[in-house]
């Protein structure tokens, strides 16, 4: 009779260590969802070379070691940049200390306007360790067009004059200086923490 | 019943509840074989960022990537001053497939194809409308670009990966290719005529495999798709 409850007790922690061991394990044998959508290439990113809020000059290859996160805008942009770069400064937040492993580069379609001052400010204003780029225009194309990005100016009437329209993805590139993957505007602080959190070095 | 026979006994459950999930790991590494031998989903590899840009189309009108998102896209890259068979093959593959369309079952996915011309000094909105008559595109979902050279050089060279250039007699050669694009703007397949016969079914097949994995990006599906992209599943 004791034998028979110790071995029902045996049975049902049994149980409860496969459901757990399920449990544990699918996560690990399922392929890692990411909020983002994934890119498998394997030629790295094309290594711009821009001048940064500071006045010097910076490489995407000075990064490597680090995930590094793109983000194409303009400080007159009226309601996107601004909301993508909160988001981006909240998920410097949300990751706490492994933000330090990670590079936020916001690079300006709009040299024109964009002074690396007001860059600076800019970006500064949504995390400290924001880095603005700016550069001519034919080196902010070179930069821009082989990440899917494209901008063109909207005139519109008031004093600002123009507008930028432009994609509003945000790019990661891995510490391997590979693009891997994209965001779509509006993906939460949160998502692209957790995406990221995969590619800490 | 004995002691002996009562522990025995114990030791033969435990036996068994370790057999059990040594057996559901087995089988759970057999099913991950299976998947990667049989491979039951195919997947087109998404291969790198189509490039972004803002060009001149063949009424005057600007197109963008942008515009194309969530569209399948198939891309070719020519000039419309050469009518050797060489230079037109690939337009007439494109009209071939334009043609063809119904085969794929691409649902509510819209297809869109656009020729970029790599001549702009030439190929004028006008010229470009002509030949696309010449050809009988239905320019409703194929449109005919071309834009500033410097920006083509970045959008088809650096961008698309193909090359092309400009030869001391003004004719162009240019490597025949055609790009399929998703509709998060990722290059899922490239057809290069050199390396590869074209063939129009394979292309039919792409498409309606994209499709398919579109339908299937969420819940359960998804999974299944993801694992395929993991184990290199490709076409």
């Amino acid at each position: 009779m004791k034998n028979k409850k110790g071995l029902l007790i045996l049975a049902v922690i049994a149980i409860i260590v496969v459901i757990v061991s399920v449990f544990i394990l699918l996560p690990r044998l399922k392929p890692p969802a990411f909020h983002g959508m994934l890119l498998q290439g394997t030629s790295p990113v094309f290594d711009f070379d821009l001048t940064s809020d500071t006045d010097e000059s910076v490489k995407l290859s000075d990064f490597r070691g680090k995930p590094v996160l793109l983000y194409f805008g303009y400080t007159f942009c009226p309601d996107v940049c601004p909301t993508t770069m909160a988001e981006l400064g909240r998920m410097m937040r949300e990751l706490g200390d492994d933000a330090d492993d990670v590079q936020v580069i916001m690079i300006s379609i709009d040299p024109e306007r964009d002074t690396p001052e007001r860059l600076g400010e800019y970006v500064r204003y949504f995390h400290p360790s924001f880095i603005g780029l700016t550069g001519t225009e034919d080196e902010i194309a070179q930069a821009a067009t082989p990440l899917g990005i494209f901008y063109a100016k909207q005139e519109v009437e008031g004093a600002s004059g123009y507008l930028m329209d432009h994609t509003a993805t945000v790019l990661l590139v891995d510490k391997d200086g590979l693009a891997r993957l994209i965001w779509p505007y509006g993906t939460s602080a949160e998502d692209m923490a957790a995406d990221v959190r995969y590619f800490l070095p | 019943m004995s002691e002996d026979a009562e522990r025995t006994s114990v030791r033969q459950k435990i036996i068994s509840w370790q057999g059990l999930v040594i057996g559901v790991i087995i089988l759970l590494l057999i099913g991950v074989t299976a998947f990667v031998i049989f491979q039951p989903i195919k997947v087109l590899q998404r291969m790198y960022l189509a490039p972004g840009y803002a060009l001149t189309d063949q009424n005057g009108d600007r197109l963008t990537n942008e515009d194309m998102r969530g569209h399948f896209v198939m891309y070719n890259f020519t000039y419309s001053g050469c009518r050797e068979p060489e230079c037109q093959q690939l337009d007439l593959v494109m009209k071939e497939l334009q043609d063809r369309l119904d085969e794929a079952e691409t649902a509510d996915t819209p297809v869109s194809f656009v020729t970029i011309s790599f001549d702009p000094e030439h190929d004028t909105p006008d010229v470009l409308r002509a030949y696309a008559e010449e050809l009988g595109a239905d320019t409703s979902q194929w449109s005919f670009v071309t834009g500033d050279p410097t920006r083509l050089k970045y959008i088809i060279g650096s961008g698309f990966s193909v090359y092309y250039d400009q030869k001391e007699d003004g004719s162009w050669q240019f490597s025949p290719t055609m790009v399929l694009v998703d509709g998060w703007g990722i290059v899922r397949a490239i057809y290069n005529a050199r390396q590869r016969p074209i063939n129009v079914d394979n292309m039919i097949e792409h498409l309606t495999g994209l499709q398919e994995e579109v339908a299937a990006s969420d819940g359960v599906g998804k999974l299944g798709y993801e694992a395929a992209h993991l184990f290199l599943c490709y076409y």
